[in-house]
């Protein structure tokens, strides 16, 4: 028995010497998230934490000021565009390369451009939408020839699905499954799905260096497990996203710091407006009366999110407050005089999907569902599907009535607007909305290029919603990070790119 | 014996094309488009036809069923439709932290039953016989998450003893894999700072996992420690005057040791069902966690893939251990 005891006790002592690590701590910042890489291909790349990788991997163009919407020179010195608003030149950096040595120069910019929109994957439709054609004059010079004069082109550029692959690396017919050939602070040593991204700095990047040499994303499962794991110390960073009672705790928690930022996030509820009884206006338009924002932001998100009531976010230009605010009064007017009764209500399904928005859908959609059987009018079924699901069925029109959300492609009304509401765009929403004369409007904003006339054409467009509510706009959503109170660098950008390239521990 | 090898070993197959064809037509009738929920909404239908032509998804089910029977038969599990990487690639790669695990589960399991079974037979009606009754009955209902949780909640976030999540710290992965298990790839590099890291990584997932499933072992080694105490060979022992543990460990623990064996082989496939939920607690990054993973985004190559894979596994286990078994107790003859 001697015997075991020393074994046990020599094991334990071993179990409980302190690691030593092999890279220094200074040189690394852990970042935790719940999401998920799904595409690192430019290309295909369109959802927020794919983006946001790639963000910090790559660059573009053009890119915004951190902290800023301001657009400044990025890997092209400086650009003209031409007086009609048809042709962007653009005079690149000498000497750009890629992390592989590869020259970064216009023929690249060529490839990738046309490459993005021959591929036709998800974003695809940003540059396919406007871009005519790429013309290059020499390794530096090069010109971009728009279809019609297009007033936020030059924030498409500052996006993911601008910049530039390698073309000796990534093939012009297929999606490229590899790591990212990089351009920006940081490239991808090692990736490895559901678990971990570790990023280290990329030694051809022309701007500034990375502030830390290593970045780990560790990527969790649940809300549960990124907080546990932040509250054991195993991280560094928390970002997105942990559940708004957890954010309100650790908020008390004097051994982090936590940091709110407004976000260009929105949600929504989407009608399909061919699917009945949503395809009457009258009856979308009585919902819209019967949803207090008020109580989803205080009850559901613990007052972590704000109200919103037209689809472009708060803080933008060309915002405006149109959506009618809780009135459910008005609800039973309009649907009483449809004919409809307390024995005769009003029966509709409300859609919703269990884990993409995080843990707390479930929470709205009940509440949403309280508040219109609250009316007493309305009888509302909840309904829900996993994401995989959800995508198949409001493509083929199952759901008349469900829960969305939107993240930008670039800072601009026009994709808070034109992705919605545009007939030939509003199928991808699963709305199907289609309205010739908020078409010309939408249209007409993308021709003008002065903001006081845009801001006008929207106003027009979204007084239209209030009739006709193809969306109820919910709310607006916030960034929040947590870190320990070593860490800096942390940046809540109006764009939301988190940048792990400011990221340093003191 | 050797004929009742081969026909296990063939009536594995059986076995495992039934569980393959179960999958892969509920797989299919789940709503759900694969190619949709890699390609998002806004796809246009001709990059949607042309993927599903890539993938086969155009062909008749049942022509898919063959196609399918066809590549698994030559060993292909097929490529990953998220991943484009071969599903036996992805298998590999994370099958050695599920089976690191389940060893380890399996190892504490099966310490606490032999512990607390052996006493709680010897002490037949005392206190401690009762205490191991009403332990077995109140482990079997906990949850493994819930228990995970609340293990991660005292011993992580309370204590700071232990880590919550994943196999290892950050670069305290050893330098070499040869195995795959950290513990013994650990070893062979003699990296004694990365085995201590990977042993406290270690220790909660499979407490959790080994406490859970250690109920059956606990009340299985009692009922038959205690029939071999009412034998006469312990009778006889104890009149020749032999030590009381030597009694219980040697004479009637041995002999109580084979039906426990065969119970091992069927908890195998208990502890993987367990080993998804565990992985899913502690972010472990295994077979379970992938297969939650995929199934999400409708990976039809790897979600069967991996079923296929545990199917495979359990039946291997549930073989050796019938191996074992004979081999350990001469009476067991097939």
């Amino acid at each position: 028995m001697k015997k075991y005891t020393i074994l046990m006790v020599a094991l334990m002592l071993m179990v409980s010497v302190v690691s030593i690590f092999a890279v220094a701590a200074k040189d690394y910042v852990i970042v935790g998230t719940t999401d998920k890489v799904t595409s690192l291909d430019p290309a295909k790349a369109y959802e927020y934490f794919s983006d946001n990788i790639l963000q910090n991997v790559m660059t573009g163009l053009v890119n915004y000021v951190p902290g800023t919407t301001k657009i400044v020179p990025g890997l092209a010195k400086s650009w003209e565009i031409s007086t009609d608003g048809i042709t962007y030149t653009f005079h690149l950096r000498k000497g750009l390369k890629f992390s592989n040595g590869d020259p970064i120069n216009s023929q690249a910019f060529k490839f990738s451009i046309d490459r993005a929109i021959s591929l036709k994957q998800n974003p695809s439709f940003l540059l396919a939408d406007v871009v005519k054609d790429v013309k290059v004059v020499d390794d530096t010079t090069f010109k971009i020839n728009l279809k019609y004069p297009f007033a936020p082109f030059i924030n498409i550029l500052a996006f993911t699905i601008s910049y530039p692959v390698d073309p000796k690396v990534y093939r012009a017919d297929q999606v490229y499954n590899g790591l990212p050939v990089a351009s920006g602070p940081y490239m991808i040593k090692q990736l490895v799905r559901g678990q971990q991204v570790e990023l280290v700095r990329n030694p051809n990047y022309f701007g500034e260096p990375a502030k830390t040499p290593i970045i780990l994303v560790k990527i969790y499962r649940a809300a549960n497990n990124l907080y546990m794991a932040l509250l054991n110390g195993e991280i560094d960073v928390a970002y997105r996203t942990l559940l708004p009672q957890q954010f309100a705790q650790i908020q008390q928690n004097s051994k982090f710091t936590s940091y709110v930022g407004k976000s260009p996030f929105i949600r929504e509820v989407v009608f399909d407006v061919n699917v009945k009884p949503f395809n009457n206006p009258k009856i979308r338009e009585a919902l819209s009366y019967a949803i207090s924002r008020a109580e989803i932001s205080a009850k559901v998100f613990k007052s972590q999110v704000a109200p919103l009531y037209t689809l472009i976010p708060d803080g933008m230009w060309g915002h405006k407050d149109v959506m009618p605010h809780y009135r459910p009064s008005k609800t039973v007017a309009i649907l009483k005089s449809l004919g409809y009764s307390k024995d005769n209500p009003l029966e509709i399904s409300l859609w919703y999907t269990p884990s993409h928005y995080g843990s707390t859908e479930s929470d709205l959609a009940l509440t949403i569902k309280n508040q219109l059987e609250a009316t007493g009018l309305v009888k509302c079924t909840i309904k829900y599907a996993e994401w995989a699901t959800y995508i198949d069925y409001w493509t083929k029109g199952v759901m008349g009535m469900f829960l969305l959300g939107w993240y930008p492609d670039y800072f601009d009304p026009d994709d808070y607007m034109w992705p919605f509401l545009e007939s030939k765009a509003s199928p991808g929403m699963g709305s199907y909305y289609s309205n010739k004369l908020v078409d010309e409007l939408l249209m007409d904003a993308r021709l003008v290029s002065d903001i006081p006339g845009r801001t006008a054409l929207y106003n027009a467009v979204q007084d239209t919603m209030v009739k006709e509510a193809p969306y109820i706009p919910l709310f607006q959503g916030q960034q929040q990070v947590v870190a320990k109170p070593n860490i800096k660098g942390i940046l809540m950008d109006p764009v939301q790119i988190f940048r792990y390239y400011l990221l340093y521990k003191k | 014996m050797k004929t009742y090898i081969l026909t296990r070993i063939l009536l594995t197959i059986p076995m495992v094309l039934i569980i393959l064809t179960i999958i892969f037509f509920v797989l299919r009738i789940l709503p759900g488009n694969p190619v949709l929920a890699m390609l998002g909404p806004k796809a246009p239908p001709e990059v949607v036809k042309s993927m599903e032509h890539q993938m086969g998804l155009d062909k008749p089910i049942i022509v898919q069923y063959g196609d399918y029977l066809a590549d698994i038969g030559r060993g292909n599990f097929g490529t990953s439709a998220y991943t484009s990487v071969p599903v036996i690639q992805e298998l590999m790669q994370k099958f050695p932290a599920t089976l690191e695990l389940t060893i380890f589960a399996m190892a504490i399991a099966v310490l606490i039953g032999i512990f607390f079974g052996t006493y709680a037979a010897y002490h037949f009606g005392g206190p401690l016989d009762v205490a191991a009754r009403v332990y077995s009955i109140f482990v079997y209902s906990f949850p493994v998450f819930w228990f995970g949780i609340m293990l991660q909640l005292v011993f992580g976030v309370w204590f700071h003893w232990l880590p919550v999540s994943g196999r290892s710290a950050p670069f305290m992965i050893p330098n070499h894999i040869y195995t795959g298990l950290y513990v013994i790839d650990s070893i062979l590099n003699l990296q004694w700072g990365v085995l201590a890291d990977t042993l406290r990584h270690l220790v909660l997932p499979s407490v959790a996992l080994g406490v859970v499933i250690s109920s059956i072992f606990v009340r299985m080694v009692r009922s038959n420690v205690l029939l071999s105490l009412s034998s006469q060979y312990v009778v006889a022992s104890r009149a020749r005057g032999v030590k009381e543990k030597r009694v219980l460990f040697k004479h009637a623990l041995k002999n109580a040791m084979a039906p426990i064996l065969t119970i091992m082989g069927l908890e195998f496939a208990l502890l993987l069902a367990g080993a998804v939920l565990t992985e899913t607690t502690f972010s472990w990054p295994g077979i379970g966690n992938y297969l939650v993973t995929r199934i999400g985004y409708r990976d039809f190559p790897a979600i069967q893939g991996a079923i296929v894979f545990f199917a495979l596994f359990v039946a291997i286990v549930s073989i050796l251990v019938d191996i074992i078994n004979a081999w350990v107790d001469p009476r067991v003859r097939y």
